[in-house]
């Protein structure tokens, strides 16, 4: 019998050093989509991922940009997508974190044209985002929630608010996603007590996403892309706000003034679309598409957030994907095998 | 087994499956009835979600893993209802409306209606409305305020919320809970619109319409056609409502979901746009017979069942979705059969849920959560009376309490005021007088003679962020509406875990002794009534000046705390000024030299004699104040403990205000029956406390007419002989 999964699509900086050349490793019989993007690419004259993804070392200034990065994770992820095997899972529903909710779409026919959708937000966000973002956790350091750390996020929101704009960008599981213009991230990297010996970290090449700062950003999009570039996917998907799109209800209209509107400027809640994941499709397993599986705490810390399947720590999380995963993420090499065809 | 719950086939899948669709029963389009067809759909995914919930429910019930199964399945026409409204326009919703609930989540992004749903059937503590008290259809986000198995009891409160919106437009009120262009919608069945709280309700609309007054309300009965086993005649429904005055009757029919959403829509702008009350009159079937437990083929042959079975809403909605979207029927089954393993995966996950496990956690919501609200005080009308030289003389019980309430609105701009006679006569004892000169109609009013339609009104208008105090005539008149109490305003927080409450300041004249109205119905003095209901508070001055503190009291603790409090006047008070003799004024209290207060909890003490404790309420505390000054003429010393609060009773500080005194006598006007005497006395075991006790209450009797309410009430003369027996009594023991 197969297991009803829900697919869940990473976002932006999820491609890093160790993921050079995931797309060639893994792609295999997706040279059609890759060869597809890359044609799109150089007719824009932008560098094609393949060549990307085979650059004989990472750079972040080049591998990390808007503009490179997107098309970069939107290959990975639909190739991994793409490598799912159907006749063990069930695929119930998909969403996917900020970038990863243009490569739902895409994966599951909400777009006529996926790298269209994220090569253009790509450069959109290149050429015209600003401000940055930094995250620290609502959570400690076994992902039960902190109030202390809830304490200080909401000061600093407060601070950051004092001396410039401060926003929260994204709700990503047991971490806080925070956004600023620079004297708002200035006064909240100043108020936010240092944990865990890392946060709060500054996001390098991030922009103020998911906030009003980036109003003129969806003004862009919306003049830049029209709404056929929208469809009715194909399977039920959740946004970030936790709405689920069904095929059949589904107004492409509707799908494009939020993807470019509301999805842009305010705060995407990855946490509560996991939340709804699991409460509404209650799936046998979660499949993390790569590339990179960072975004596996976030959504183990949401998990934990609800006593999912009995998770209440870090710890229990851990002994049971020893024991048998819940969350699969195929950008690690000891879980991908579970995932696609042997 | 009798009374388990069956599981159930679906018959709906094997008529897909079939391709075994009805006919046509309406010829609407999509455009007419205001539908895309993508809005269609997802109203369609709304009913079959609902439909799975109710047969998942019934698999878990036969498996003793869920506890709940009484389901909407051939009602989901309720889903285009929910579709027709705004997530904020309030819905009372009776136990057929899963459809309703769904959809409406739907449209709110975040919300996890199948998993919600899920929880409640398998009664976990988890379930966001209840948190696993009761099966019941609610959420505070969508405006779903709980219902349980309501047999129509919940069709005043709905009167009374609309009426709270358009009292809130007329007032500009800008903290009001609902928009004040939204609309109430209250649903029900066709055998309970027979229930005479339904006819009270809807003739209390009908009225506010007949007389031009906003009301924007709509009743959809859902009828099915039976009641359980009992049929409703044909044609009743439509007969009984079609032609009422001031009530504007729409059909629906209820098996095609187009014509639902027609149908809703037009009822939708009666109560928005024209701001009338509409009765949704919507036809549809029942399958799957009354609950789980109901064997349907007892009572109804299989023709009929099979009859009903192929007329399901939801095959009709099959039709409508394949002629409307050409999506073929293959691809329906496909969706259902989606909707159905999601369901079952949530149902089966949810049978993992936590659920209650103690009495102290399934009781904790009874008491409402305490809300630190600020209470904004009001002007008063320019031609508001001065009442400074009232507040500066001596006055009666009944003044008292009208000046008392002067405050409380003064203070408090959402308290509003209503019952019989309150307004222009001043209330039937004197009670709210000059109150309309001095806050206008909109804030004291009067309503019509229902005592379930005055308590209606009082939950509705705390529904909407006001603090109503209703006052109703006589103690015995409030038994007819007692459920608006008991069933009602007591369980709202129970049912929602604290989420929703209902505070208000329930104000009744009762109890005997009275002299100028005889009788038992304007005499009545059992109380019982009130005392087991959970979270009520019942209180009882004896006094003015007890009226007064216990007054502030209860308009705190129904602000600030959210109580429901039954504020008990003796009616045989009101007018008393003197005490122990003629001219003594002892009764009579200035407003403005009352600074004490009289918290929830404490007793009023009078005295400080050591030989003998009266523990009494209300007229015993004036009875018994005459008394205690014969028997300090005989020589025995005595401390009167008034309770005050008789639900619940006072008793640490009883037992602290009893002291060392061996002598105790209970002195309780009500029928011994069911007095506060009884639990007094079952306190004092319960505390192991020991005394010399002795008791006298009412007789269990109605009053008679006349002089002969004398012989079954406690009198002076009862309490004196009972004090002497009692220090005799120890006399006696201590001389052996």
């Amino acid at each position: 019998m197969k297991k009803s999964a829900v697919v869940i699509f990473p976002g932006r900086g999820t491609y890093g050093k160790e993921e050079l050349g995931y797309l060639s490793q893994f792609s295999g019989a997706n040279d059609a989509l890759i060869a597809q993007v890359d044609e799109w690419r150089r007719e824009h004259g932008r560098t094609p991922v393949f060549e990307l993804d085979n650059a004989k070392a990472y750079s972040a200034k080049t591998h990390a940009s808007s503009i490179n990065a997107s098309a970069l994770i939107y290959a990975c992820a639909q190739s991994d997508f793409a490598a799912i095997d159907r006749d063990k899972f069930d695929i119930v529903a998909a969403c996917g974190n900020s970038l990863g909710w243009y490569l739902t779409l895409a994966a599951t026919g909400g777009t006529t044209n996926g790298i269209r959708l994220v090569d253009t937000m790509g450069a959109l966000m290149e050429e015209k985002a600003n401000g940055g973002q930094l995250i620290y956790p609502f959570v400690d350091e076994d992902w039960r929630p902190s109030r202390t750390n809830e304490k200080a996020i909401g000061e600093a929101l407060h601070n950051g608010k004092t001396e410039g704009q401060a926003f929260l960008s994204i709700r990503l599981g047991g971490m806080a996603v925070l956004a600023g213009n620079e004297a708002g991230m200035a006064a909240m990297e100043k108020s936010l007590p240092p944990v865990e010996g890392r946060y709060p970290f500054r996001l390098a090449r991030h922009s103020a996403f998911h906030t009003p700062l980036l109003s003129h950003v969806s003004k862009a999009a919306f003049d830049t892309m029209p709404v056929d570039l929208f469809a009715t996917p194909d399977i039920p998907i959740i946004d970030g706000r936790g709405k689920i799109w069904t095929p059949g209800a589904t107004d492409p209209r509707a799908l494009y003034q939020y993807t470019l509107g509301e999805q842009i400027y305010q705060t995407y809640d990855f946490s509560k679309s996991i939340e709804v994941a699991a409460k509404e499709f209650a799936p046998d397993c979660l499949i993390l598409a790569g590339p990179g599986s960072t975004l596996g705490a976030p959504i183990a810390q949401e998990l934990i957030a609800h006593k999912w399947q009995g998770l209440t720590s870090k710890a229990e999380f851990a002994a049971r994907q020893k024991r048998d995963p819940f969350l699969i993420a195929m950008g690690r090499d000891d879980q991908r095998a579970q995932a696609v065809k042997q | 087994m009798a009374g388990a719950i069956g599981a159930s086939t679906d018959r709906f899948l094997e008529r897909l499956k079939a391709q075994r669709l009805p006919l046509a029963v309406t010829s609407i389009s999509l455009a007419e009835a205001g539908l895309s067809k993508t809005t269609l759909t997802g109203i369609i995914e709304s009913q079959m979600t609902s439909r799975a919930l109710d047969l998942q429910a019934r698999r878990l019930g036969a498996e003793k893993r869920g506890f709940y199964s009484i389901g909407s399945s051939g009602h989901e026409a309720n889903a285009a209802c929910a579709h027709a409204l705004r997530i904020n326009d309030m819905a009372f919703l009776h136990y057929r409306s899963g459809a309703f609930y769904v959809e409406r989540a739907r449209k709110v992004p975040g919300e996890t209606p199948i998993w919600n749903m899920a929880l409640s059937f398998v009664a976990s503590s988890e379930d966001p409305i209840s948190g696993g008290r009761h099966k019941v259809l609610g959420s505070k986000p969508l405006f779903i305020p709980p219902q349980t198995s309501t047999i129509a009891s919940h069709l005043p409160k709905a009167v009374g919320t609309a009426f709270s919106i358009a009292l809130a437009r007329t007032q500009k009120k800008d903290d009001a809970t609902l928009p004040l262009d939204s609309v109430i919608y209250c649903s029900f069945g066709d055998a309970s619109a027979n229930h005479s709280t339904s006819q009270g309700a809807i003739n209390a609309a009908a009225q506010f319409g007949y007389r031009g007054l906003p009301l924007p309300l709509i009743f959809a009965c859902e009828d099915n056609g039976i009641g359980i086993s009992v049929k409703t005649p044909q044609g009743w429904i439509a007969g009984s409502f079609a032609n009422r005055p001031g009530l504007r009757y729409i059909f629906g029919d209820g098996r095609d979901v187009v014509d639902a959403h027609r149908a809703a829509r037009e009822a939708e702008q009666c109560a928005r746009g024209a701001r009338k009350p509409a009765f949704l009159h919507m036809r549809t079937v029942r399958l799957m017979g009354h609950a789980g437990s109901d064997i349907e083929s007892g009572y109804r042959d299989r023709e009929e069942i099979e009859r009903e079975a192929n007329d399901d809403p939801l095959l009709h909605s099959v039709r409508r979705l394949s002629e409307e979207t050409g999506v073929s029927l293959d691809d329906i089954e496909r969706l259902y059969a989606g909707i159905t393993d999601r369901v079952t995966r949530a149902m089966e996950a949810a049978t993992e849920r936590p659920k209650l496990t103690t009495a102290h956690e399934v009781a904790q919501p009874i008491i409402p959560p305490s809300q630190q609200r600020v209470a904004r005080g009001s002007a008063m009308t320019a031609a508001a009376p001065n009442d400074d030289r009232a507040k500066s003389e001596p006055q009666h019980m009944s003044r008292l309490i009208s000046l008392t309430l002067a405050e409380g609105m003064e203070r408090n701009r959402n308290v509003v005021v209503f019952g019989e006679d309150v307004a222009k006569k001043g209330g039937v004892y004197g009670a709210t007088t000059k109150l309309q000169p001095k806050f206008g109609p909109a804030r004291v009013f009067d309503t019509i003679l229902d005592e379930q339609t005055i308590l209606g009104l009082g939950i509705g208008l705390a529904h909407n962020g006001y603090l109503p105090v209703p006052e109703i005539q006589f103690l015995a008149y409030v038994h007819n509406a007692e459920d608006q109490l008991r069933g009602e305003a007591a369980s709202l927080s129970f049912f929602s875990n604290g989420q929703y409450t209902n505070p208000m300041v329930v104000r009744i004249a009762g109890l005997a002794y009275q002299k100028g109205f005889g009788g038992h119905f304007h005499n009545d003095n059992g109380v019982a009534a009130f005392r087991d209901i959970p979270g009520i508070i019942l209180a009882c001055p004896s006094s003015g000046k007890e009226a007064v503190m216990m007054l502030r009291e209860a308009l705190h603790l129904a602000h600030r705390e959210q109580r429901v409090v039954v504020f008990l006047e003796p009616i045989a008070l009101y007018g008393t000024k003197d005490l122990i003799s003629e001219g003594d004024g002892a009764m009579s209290a200035i407003f403005n030299d009352i600074n004490d207060d009289a918290p929830l909890g404490s007793v009023n003490i009078i005295g400080d004699g050591s030989d003998l404790a009266i523990i009494t309420y209300g007229n015993g505390t004036y009875l018994s104040q005459r008394a205690a000054h014969q028997l300090k003429e005989s020589g025995i010393k005595s401390r009167i403990i008034d309770l005050r609060w008789l639900t619940p009773l006072p008793m640490d500080e009883v037992i602290e205000a009893i002291g060392k005194r061996k002598n105790v006598l209970i002195v309780d006007e009500c029928r011994k029956t069911g007095s506060p005497s009884e639990e007094i006395i079952a306190e004092f075991s319960d505390h192991k406390v020991n005394y010399n006790l002795a008791r006298i209450t009412g007789s269990d009797t109605f009053i008679p007419l006349g002089p002969a309410a004398n012989s079954v009430l406690i009198s002076e003369d009862d309490i004196i002989a009972a004090g002497k027996t009692l220090v005799g009594k120890k006399k006696s023991r201590a001389a052996k």
